[in-house]
């Protein structure tokens, strides 16, 4: 782990919790040497690092080693109680050791809830011990839904719809904890059969928060025009979940054909234009063969800001029953080469690089320039993301927005592709583009945060994997570094993989008992939990 | 001994006679292939590029209007493409004088004068910025006046060109300074053979009256303080203006 520029060493120990270790030197050369021991040795296990995991039988914390086999990377792990275990983490260990080498030490918030006492998932809520303050809320407003998804990673319980008081406190809570966001994202359940989803909107709408998202599975976009109409007017943003195009995939994932019901939703979301973010979960054998077509579906349409594509966690109600082999499932490098191959080499590997703001093995994201002609270049394609200076663009934003960070590494851009306008294919176009892309994203009167947001976005799109954990590559040093979090009405603020794992109690389908620290949602679980917020 | 300018490129404007010549002779004398353009005085060109020559270095005298895009960003590939390495050092010098009050000034006046020192300087920097940032590494440096940085009895029109490159200047610096590039600006006094040949004897004498040294400057010693911002042993002057007048 990171910390300014020291390297930490995470000790685990069943009885006390975590202890650090602040390692000699600098961090820059001790990341080296790390590096260096991911180098595989043809024909043989190579140890590359180890890091605390969970038994998949009993969810126990227990010490994994990670070892890279035949290209890629496995966990190798023994319970005392259950005995061995082996789950694949990442398809490409080339990709897998790289990553590190954008990690970066975290940002802490304003505002920690909780105090370390036992340690990271323990005291969880966040605790002064966690390495990264909240990228990204996500309000759970529901536990209502009206799908069952065979893939589900939550634990609805039909029970409870967040009060408006109750999401005003969380809101707060928010801002106190950040001061400002770039997005909070409602979701659930289903948000939108909150039955007041359009005042809960009302209060997330405000000059601290850049957009607000409502995460939905498109139902009641796709048949309540007016819905759809008010979101709009509101100026709310979408999620859709869209993780195939024919009916076998949508019944193996959702539960059931939702073809025409996900047509709807993305034509009204057209009509209106409302900036939508599409989340494909992809599953080995189910829906792999389809990543292609939303690719081209998301490089085609303008409304589609973002495309997030999530390998299948085999966590919660649905997911932690959904059929899957440990040893064989889609990792962030095994969708990034499926992209490369059914796009033709639109988008390629080399276009991806880990979010370094995150823990690099999280999120792996790529930034695509609009040209003016329509057309669209990844940026990798003209600029260096290994150069540390370019960095600053690689963050976890589905778009740039106009801020002086980004005024400042698009002058670098524009320095190097005008510098090197020789050897980049379509050098004038990007220059052009980019041109216009700074006349609108700056220009010579004064625009809010919001509005930065939303001019930028109609620059450039993104595409982010974000692999969320599960029992078999559950890996602690990631969840301190955790920036996804799902406040709660009892103040709690809790990183998601965390959350799914050991909170909600489904980390095996709904049966499973929450573990002994496990402070369930809404502030009803057994165990220590917060006072509801005054 | 190696001069401080060895193994660099540079192209002056407005080289082939004044102070641009004196600019690009110093620089051959310390080590430098020098280019330089001219617009008109073809006669002067040729003369300057021999003296250029008998330093033993190479040189390029170029025929372009520094105002003119397609004239300057060809005779900056032409000369990258003859030297085989971009450009190290740019010195905008470019520029005439015109004694005309304000009442009498055409837009015509106005627009050549701005042309030549403003619009010349940022086309030639330009041309020459993509070779310096690629190497990260570059030098430049505009030839403003004490006319652009005090109130002088100048020309309106000069004046305001004058003090548009120490704008210029100041903004390159702080933008291009990421790369390697030091952007430095010289303001000179009332130089020898400069437009003191023009000037009335009055004018001359309150500006000598106002000299700390008592006299004004020559070409060489304006040349020498660019050499010095050109070269490497400048490694932390930037955006400056160097006022080189004998303490007026």
């Amino acid at each position: 782990m990171l910390r300014g520029k020291a390297a930490v060493w995470l000790v685990r120990c069943p009885d006390c919790g975590e202890k650090e270790r602040e390692l000699d030197g600098d961090g820059s050369r001790w990341l080296a040497a790390f590096l260096a021991r991911g180098k595989e040795v043809p024909g043989t296990e190579t140890l590359f690092k180890q890091t605390t995991s969970t038994c998949p039988t009993c969810l126990a914390l227990v010490t994994a080693d990670v070892v890279i086999r035949d290209g890629k990377v496995f966990f190798r792990k023994t319970c005392a109680t259950c005995g061995p275990s082996q789950a694949l983490v990442s398809e490409d260990a080339a990709y897998y050791v790289k990553a590190y080498e954008f990690a970066r030490a975290g940002t802490e918030p304003l505002n920690f809830p909780l105090k370390a006492e036992h340690g990271c998932p323990t005291d969880c809520g966040t605790c002064s011990d966690h390495e990264q303050h909240t990228c990204l809320p996500i309000v759970e407003i529901t536990d209502h839904c009206n799908l069952e998804c065979p893939i589900c990673i939550v634990n609805n319980q039909y029970s409870t719809h967040v009060s408006l008081d109750d999401f005003q406190r969380i809101v707060d809570l928010m801002v106190k904890n950040e001061g400002r966001m770039e997005s909070l994202a409602l979701s659930g359940g289903e948000p939108t059969s909150h039955p007041k989803i359009l005042e809960i909107i009302d209060i997330a709408t405000r000059d601290e928060i850049g957009r607000v998202v409502v995460i939905t599975n498109g139902l009641r976009l796709g048949k309540d025009r007016a819905f759809a109409k008010a979101l709009k007017e509101k100026g709310a943003y979408v999620g859709l979940q869209l993780d195939g195009f024919t009916a076998d995939t949508h019944e193996k994932i959702r539960g059931r054909d939702l073809c025409k019901e996900k047509a709807a939703a993305l034509a009204i979301l057209e009509e209106f234009d409302i900036p939508t973010q599409v989340i494909f979960v992809a599953t080995r054998g189910v829906n792999e063969h389809q990543i292609g077509q939303v690719v081209d579906l998301f490089l085609e349409k303008d409304f589609i800001v973002s495309l997030n594509f999530q390998p299948a966690a085999f966590t919660g109600f649905g997911g932690g029953k959904f059929a899957h082999d440990p040893m064989d499932r889609l990792t962030i490098p095994g969708i990034v080469k499926a992209v490369e191959e059914q796009t033709a080499g639109r988008l390629a590997m080399k276009d991806f690089f880990p979010l370094p703001c995150s823990h690099p093995q999280c999120v792996s994201l790529t930034y695509i320039l609009k040209l003016n002609d329509g057309s669209c270049v990844p940026f990798p394609r003209f600029i260096d993301f290994a150069l540390a200076r370019n960095q600053n663009l690689l963050r976890s934003s589905a778009t740039l927005p106009a801020s002086a960070e980004v005024q400042d590494a698009m002058q670098d851009i524009i320095h190097d592709v005008f510098a090197n306008e020789d050897t980049i294919p379509r050098a004038k176009e990007i220059l052009a583009a980019l041109r216009r892309s700074l006349d609108v994203m700056f220009p010579p009167h004064a625009v809010t945060e919001r509005e930065k947001i939303r001019i930028g976005e109609r620059q450039a799109k993104s595409i982010f994997l974000h692999a969320y954990m599960d029992r078999h590559d559950f890996d602690l040093e990631r969840l301190r570094k955790c920036c996804h979090h799902y406040p709660q009405t009892d103040g709690r603020v809790m990183p998601a993989c965390g959350f799914n794992m050991f909170h909600r109690g489904a980390a095996q389908g709904p049966d499973t008992p929450r573990a002994p620290f496990g402070k369930g949602p809404f502030g009803k679980g057994p165990g220590k939990s917060l006072p509801v917020i005054a | 001994m190696a001069g401080r300018l060895e193994g660099r490129l540079a192209l002056v404007t407005g080289g082939s006679r004044g102070l641009g010549a004196a600019v690009a002779i110093r620089f051959a004398r310390e080590g430098a292939d020098v280019a330089f353009n001219y617009l008109s005085a073809k006669k002067d060109a040729e003369t300057a590029l021999g003296v250029l020559r008998e330093t033993g270095r190479k040189a390029w005298a170029f025929q372009a209007d520094v105002s003119d895009r397609t004239a300057v960003q060809s005779m900056v590939k032409a000369l990258e493409k003859e030297a085989g390495r971009p450009v190290d050092i740019l010195v905008n010098n470019a520029g005439h004088g015109q004694v005309v009050p304000l009442a009498l000034m055409e837009e015509e006046d106005w627009d050549r004068m701005m042309d030549t020192h403003v619009k010349g300087a940022f086309l030639a920097t330009q041309a020459c910025l993509r070779g310096m940032v690629k190497q990260k590494r570059g030098r430049i440096v505009n030839m403003s006046s004490l006319a652009g940085v005090k109130m002088m009895q100048a020309p309106v029109h000069y004046a305001a060109a004058k003090a548009a490159l120490k704008g210029f200047t100041e903004a390159l610096a702080k933008e291009v300074g990421r790369y390697g590039i030091t952007v430095n600006c010289l303001a000179p006094g009332i130089l020898e053979e400069g437009v003191s040949r023009n000037l009335p004897q009055a004018r001359m004498d309150e500006y000598l009256r106002h000299c700390a040294l008592g006299r004004t400057g020559r070409f060489e010693e304006v040349a020498e303080v660019a050499a010095f911002l050109a070269c490497d042993a400048n490694s932390y002057m930037n955006g400056a203006t160097v006022i080189v007048d004998g303490a007026v």
